[in-house]
């Protein structure tokens, strides 16, 4: 049923079949897109086109289960919950760079740019945030993705009870610290106490 | 010098219609995307593909095709004479001129609209022919990165000493100052992507070469054809024993994030 193919190599007829992802049509023949397995499917009995689907499969990665949204490079989308490295803070927001998309990680080296504004760093009081009190270069968080954002960045928001920093480094002996309150974090050996919007993890 | 012998042989012992052993490797550099290392005799070329990701700058993003961005460094140690190169001489903005033009032609590139793929190109020996290795090791690592393409490509050179058309010149022959073809093509298009020759041709010369190059790009192709088949049916292999673990596991695959208090 599957045989290797190449980039280029005709596969069947266009009027016989449909040309599904990894293919496409060149003149008469659905032609392969890429290196890998060709998979013909017959067409779904209420299909309005007859016509089996041919698609060529890359391996070995098994896509479609990266975001659940078929294959290919995981990015971010509306609604989707990141776990995002703080990299830069002002009063106004704070830069990260998302390095994990519904719990996958990101593989693209740069990774994505976040921002998190001030306005959408919690649920209540939005007008008091210092920001400086709520994250700090270095923090991981995990946020939502609230809108595609500009250009270059996606934006975010820690706005519940869930989201939030999720890990936070001692200022004094650099050891990961401790959940105390929604809004506290405690260094495990000093322990001194130093504001943060944490994260509720169960 | 005399680059054809009485007996018809050439400086490295070939007949004038020979390539040089070719051989090559896909996947060599598991941190990229896609790599493949291409040899052509004593050249060795290893390129490597980084991406589609999206673009690094902004102002260069192209709205409806793909950004190309093509790089080439000559190791110290690639020729005779060790030397330490800098990046970016003529030589080899050249030559990443010529293989981001092939790979531009070869790719589906309004498939990857808004993004950019950057292929990094190494020579580690150059010994003759660096050009048809270069586009050839770039069109595997491509292969590779699972980028959709038209056709795969191959590049060979050809040239004109002695009176003689020679397939696939050496480090010597391309010193000999005769002219010198590169054709790239598209071997299931039947289509011709690029021509490049050195130092000046008759026409009649040059379309000799030319048909020579050709012969030499189908040999080549059809080596790199039978390579990446080998290569897919290898991943094919992986893929069902993923598929089999995947099946075993029993379901608590995503297991949620705890952190301890």
């Amino acid at each position: 049923m599957t045989a290797p193919v190449l980039p280029g190599e005709p596969l069947r007829h266009a009027d016989e079949v449909r040309s599904g992802p990894g293919t496409y049509v060149r003149g008469k023949s659905v032609v392969a897109a890429v290196m890998g397995h060709a998979r013909t499917t017959p067409a779904a009995d209420d299909a309005d086109d007859k016509r089996p689907l041919v698609e060529v499969i890359k391996g070995p990665v098994v896509t479609g289960d990266a975001t659940g949204r078929g294959g290919g490079t995981l990015l971010p989308e509306v609604g989707d919950e990141v776990f995002a490295r703080v990299l830069r803070i002002n009063p106004r927001q704070v830069w990260c760079e998302i390095v994990a998309v519904n719990g996958k990680a990101v593989n693209d080296a740069s990774g994505f740019q976040g921002i998190v504004r001030q306005q959408d760093v919690r649920a209540t009081e939005i007008d008091k945030v210092d920001m400086y009190e709520s994250f700090l270069p270095a923090d991981v968080i995990r946020a939502k993705v609230l809108s595609l954002g500009d250009q270059r960045s996606y934006y975010l928001t820690t706005a519940r009870n869930e989201l939030g920093v999720v890990q936070a480094k001692s200022p004094f002996t650099g050891e990961p610290m401790v959940p105390v309150s929604w809004q506290e974090m405690m260094c495990p050996s000093t322990q001194v106490k130093v504001s943060r919007k944490v994260a509720k993890v169960d | 010098m005399e680059y054809v012998s009485l007996e018809g042989l050439r400086l490295d012992g070939r007949r004038p219609k020979e390539t040089r052993r070719m051989r090559c490797e896909l996947t060599a550099l598991p941190g990229s995307d896609g790599s493949a290392v291409f040899e052509l005799g004593n050249t060795k070329v290893l390129a490597a593909v980084h991406g589609p990701h999206e673009c690094r700058r902004p102002s260069e993003r192209l709205e409806d095709r793909l950004l190309v961005k093509c790089e080439v460094s000559m190791a110290a140690f690639s020729t005779g004479e060790r030397r330490r190169r800098t990046k970016g001489d003529r030589r080899t903005n050249e030559l990443s001129t010529f293989v981001r033009r092939c790979i531009e032609t070869c790719v589906s590139a309004e498939l990857l609209a808004r993004s950019q793929l950057d292929v990094s190109i190494q020579v580690l020996q150059a010994d003759g022919g660096v050009r048809a290795a270069a586009v050839n090791a770039a069109v595997l690592a491509i292969v590779d990165a699972g980028i959709p393409m038209q056709d795969t490509m191959a590049c060979c050179s050809a040239g004109y000493l002695d009176d003689t058309p020679l397939l696939d010149l050496n480090y010597m022959e391309e010193g000999g100052g005769g002219p010198e073809v590169h054709v790239a093509y598209m071997p299931q298009m039947d289509r011709v992507v690029a021509i490049v020759t050195e130092n000046k041709a008759s026409v009649d010369v040059f379309e000799r070469a030319h048909e020579l190059a050709l012969d030499g790009c189908r040999v080549a192709s059809k080596l790199m054809r039978e390579r990446m088949i080998e290569h897919a049916k290898h991943l094919w292999a992986m893929r069902q024993v993923t598929l089999r673990v995947k099946d075993d596991e029993t379901g608590d695959e995503a297991k949620p994030i705890s952190m301890e208090t």
